[in-house]
């Protein structure tokens, strides 16, 4: 069960995140959802640190991997010589290989994102539609351990919501 | 984008997909019967066999690969755009990025179609594709035909994950606001995205990521397309200056075509307090040094290649320029570098109207480019009794047309389905992060952070 | 060239076809007139594959079906090729040839094809192949007999009905052999030499001429 409120600007939305940080709840325990980025606000640079591009070089990694073994591997298999060229032409090789290189990374990128980001999430988890038609942003808890210090800390228009 | 966006944003944004005219139902029908006599037409060719097409000895490529670099070609407006735009902090981008991203999206789809429809066993392309058979098969890594199929398969993949993510809190907001099958359908397109800081950051990062990563993909996949010319020992093909050449020419014509589609978008979905003068302005000037550009790449082929006077080339460089490709070659000079230089460095017609005229040239003089590039060399090679001429078929000149139709059906279909301007991107434009805006613009507000 | 065509199973494409361009000749004699009338000399030079030793038309085939073999011939697997044309532009010779319909033979000339060699359907590329078929036969018979192949032991169809005896074949690694003796010859030069094609035709200058 969780708790959560919604606020009509950015403004009200800091001054409870602020006063549930008063309440002890630590950071990463308040769930901030709005319509658009709110970088502007302090409150939007929650949660900013990310290993994502560790990710995505690592997936451009694998993709090197992949592609020099494959160039080299399926050449060599099957050696047939063509144009006065080497068996193992390693200048077009590299052609290939770059591309896998960059769809590596370009996987490893949005895969990170939907794991990450918990998309395509099975349990139901906070939101409130007011989000987005009514253009709120929602500050809540999700599984608050002080609920009566988090009531008051969101102020007036608590609700409660979905998620576990 | 200080400016104010209008209150009913949300509402204008969203109403092609809420409200369908009769005229939308015409139109659909009208493309999609011009596209099903494209595929009707290639069906009929497969089923004849290729010599229903033009081609012969020694011109065994034509309309087809003409038409593949084209495409190819037009897909370059949304890396520029998207990618380059969004690096840039440029914030003028945001209405205009979704459309170019669509442009790349389906223009690949197309531009990749071509490939198959030239061979002459299509139903054999995917022996292209590196599986492990019985028949112990593997392709030619060598060939630039293989570095096509690895390159257009990235870029395409990129592409497409480059559209859809930014599309995702798009679809949320859709979700919310209907019911019913809609809902179920946005929902699931939302990947149930609900709009956390956490879920932001990722997305930022996710598309910062994705735009470094598409802009060297995008230079390499009209670079390898050049490739398939420069690789091969033809008269004025084995140029070292195909690569860059080829990839100046795709966003040359990549922003012609996304003027194009904007202005088509902004006259008939009424968008015109979204996509505004200075966006056609701006679109315009980069056109304007594309056609700058370009001019100097065919200067520089041109006037080496006369110098080095070199037979073979220069027999290419003279029916080109003096003998039956003549009015095609001037054509193309006139519409894709003097008609677009002047009408674009005049503020006077570099208005929306002027944008859109000059960028139709460049779209038939970029065509035209492709064509001269292919056919002239092929007809004329090392040995002159093996010189030949090309004229288009019928099933050759239906298919092309129906491309053009596929692409408009395709688009038009898009922004019904979706909303072709990003809404959270407009409205997060409005208060950019202070990462974003420079700081002798950046105002002091409460509760901002402190940079 | 009716040798070649009769040995190879290629088809004739009709004079509409080859109007366009299209006739399949693996092996083509060219003509060219010299001087004025009545002092004109007719010159001819049959151009067929050059089996070049860095044929460009090799590494652009995607699916290998253009590529060297060991024994130096430069082979087409007409199974694997999917049509993309790439080896025909890429020859500057023009010595590739694309089968644009499914051949043709009416009847009684299927009876006249030869059983050795396949033939072709459409969409696939083909060219001359040194008649691979007869000098796989030789070399059959050579183990069976447990012998090597001669100088003479295998004659293409073109050389073997040329009436004037204009084309030399044989086994360019074995100095002695004839057509090895002649390439060395004087009079000899190269097709587009200067493209760097390494082709392994020689044609020899008329004598008296340069």
């Amino acid at each position: 069960m969780s708790l959560y409120a919604l606020y009509r600007d950015g403004h009200g939305a800091q001054r409870a995140v602020d006063a549930l940080r008063a309440a002890g709840v630590p950071d990463s325990e308040i769930t901030v959802i709005s319509a658009v980025p709110m970088e502007h606000f302090e409150f939007g640079e929650m949660n900013k640190a990310t290993r994502i591009w560790y990710v995505a070089s690592g997936g451009g990694l694998i993709g090197f991997t992949f592609g020099t073994w494959l160039t080299r591997m399926t050449e060599l298999a099957w050696p047939l010589p063509t144009g006065n060229m080497p068996i193992v032409a390693w200048w077009p090789n590299l052609i290939v290989i770059f591309e896998l290189t960059m769809l590596g990374a370009i996987f490893a990128t949005v895969i990170t994102l939907m794991v990450a980001g918990q998309l395509l999430r099975r349990r139901p988890a906070l939101y409130d539609p007011e989000v987005t038609t009514g253009e709120k942003i929602l500050v809540g808890v999700e599984a608050p351990r002080d609920e009566k210090a988090v009531e008051r800390a969101l102020g007036d228009g608590v609700k409660r919501g979905g998620g576990e | 984008m200080s400016e104010g966006l209008p209150p009913t944003m949300t509402e204008d944004l969203l109403r092609p997909l809420l409200r369908t005219s009769w005229r939308f139902y015409l139109l659909v029908a009208f493309l999609g019967s011009i596209v099903a006599m494209g595929l009707g037409t290639w069906a009929y060719q497969m089923y004849r066999g290729f010599g229903m097409t033009g081609i012969n000895n020694p011109v065994y490529w034509a309309f087809y690969i003409t038409n593949f670099v084209f495409w190819i070609g037009i897909s370059h407006a949304g890396t520029l755009i998207s990618a380059i735009l969004r690096l840039v902090n440029a914030g003028w981008r945001r209405p205009v990025t979704r459309c170019a991203e669509v442009i790349t999206a389906f223009a690949l789809m197309i531009g990749a179609m071509f490939p198959i429809i030239h061979l002459g066993r299509p139903w054999l392309f995917f022996w292209l594709m590196p599986y492990p058979n019985q028949r112990m098969i593997w392709p030619n890594f060598r060939s630039p035909l293989v570095w096509d199929f690895f390159a257009i398969s990235t870029y395409l993949s990129g592409s497409l994950l480059f559209l859809f993510l930014p599309m995702i809190p798009d679809f949320a907001l859709i979700r919310d606001r209907s019911t019913g099958l809609r809902r179920k359908i946005y929902g699931l397109l939302a990947l149930g995205w609900r709009g956390t800081t956490k879920q932001w950051h990722r997305l930022e990062s996710a598309m910062q990521i994705m735009a470094i990563a598409i802009i060297p993909v995008a230079v390499s996949v009209h670079t390898i397309v050049s490739f398939d010319f420069s690789m091969a020992p033809v008269p004025m093909w084995h140029s070292t200056m195909f690569g860059p050449y080829f990839v100046a020419g795709a966003i040359f014509s990549g922003i012609a075509g996304l003027i194009i589609a904007m202005a088509t978008l902004r006259k008939f979905l009424h968008l015109e307090a979204y996509l505004h003068p200075v966006h056609f302005q701006n679109l315009g000037k980069l056109l304007l040094m594309m056609s700058l550009l370009w001019g100097y790449f065919v200067f520089a082929e041109r006037l080496t290649t006369w110098y080095g006077n070199d037979v073979a080339e220069m027999n290419v460089f003279y029916v080109t320029q003096r003998g039956s490709f003549a009015p095609l070659y001037w054509t193309m000079v006139v519409v894709n570098f003097v008609i677009p230089v002047i009408v674009l460095s005049l503020k006077k017609t570099r208005t929306i109207a002027g944008c859109v005229i000059a960028s139709c040239g460049v779209c038939v003089g970029m065509w035209l480019e492709r064509f001269l590039i292919v056919v002239p060399s092929l007809s004329h090679k090392f040995l002159p009794y093996s010189w030949g001429h090309y004229r288009p078929r019928p099933v050759e000149l239906l298919i092309t047309v129906s491309t053009f139709a596929a692409m408009a059906l395709l688009y038009v279909l898009f922004a019904k389905f979706v909303p072709i301007i990003a809404i959270w991107e407009l409205k997060a434009g409005e208060h950019p992060s202070p990462a974003l805006s420079p700081v002798a613009a950046h105002e002091h507000a409460l509760g901002e952070t402190h940079a | 060239m009716t040798a070649c065509h009769a040995e190879n199973n290629i088809p004739t494409v009709g004079p509409a076809q080859a109007a366009r361009g299209r006739a399949m000749h693996w092996l083509r004699v060219e003509r060219y007139w010299e001087g004025e009338f009545p002092d004109v000399r007719l010159k001819f030079r049959p151009v067929m594959c050059q089996q070049c030793d860095a044929a460009p038309c090799e590494p652009v085939c995607p699916t290998y079906a253009s590529h060297h073999t060991a024994e130096g011939l430069n082979a087409q697997v007409y199974n694997r090729c999917i049509g993309t044309r790439y080896c025909a532009n890429a020859c500057p010779y023009n010595v590739r040839f694309f089968d644009f319909f499914n051949p043709a033979w009416p009847k009684p000339l299927d009876m006249q094809l030869n059983p050795d060699v396949s033939v072709r359907e459409v969409g696939v590329m083909e060219k001359c192949t040194f008649c691979v078929q007869r000098i796989s036969a030789a070399q059959i018979d050579a183990k069976a007999e447990k012998r090597e192949l001669k100088d003479g032991d295998v004659k293409t169809a073109c050389a073997q009905a040329c009436p004037a005896k204009a084309l030399v074949f044989g086994d360019l690694n074995d100095p002695e052999s004839e057509v090895a003796r002649l390439s060395r010859s004087p009079r000899g030069s190269k097709l587009l030499e200067d493209l760097g094609t390494l082709p392994k035709v020689t044609y020899l200058a008329r004598q008296g001429d340069a």
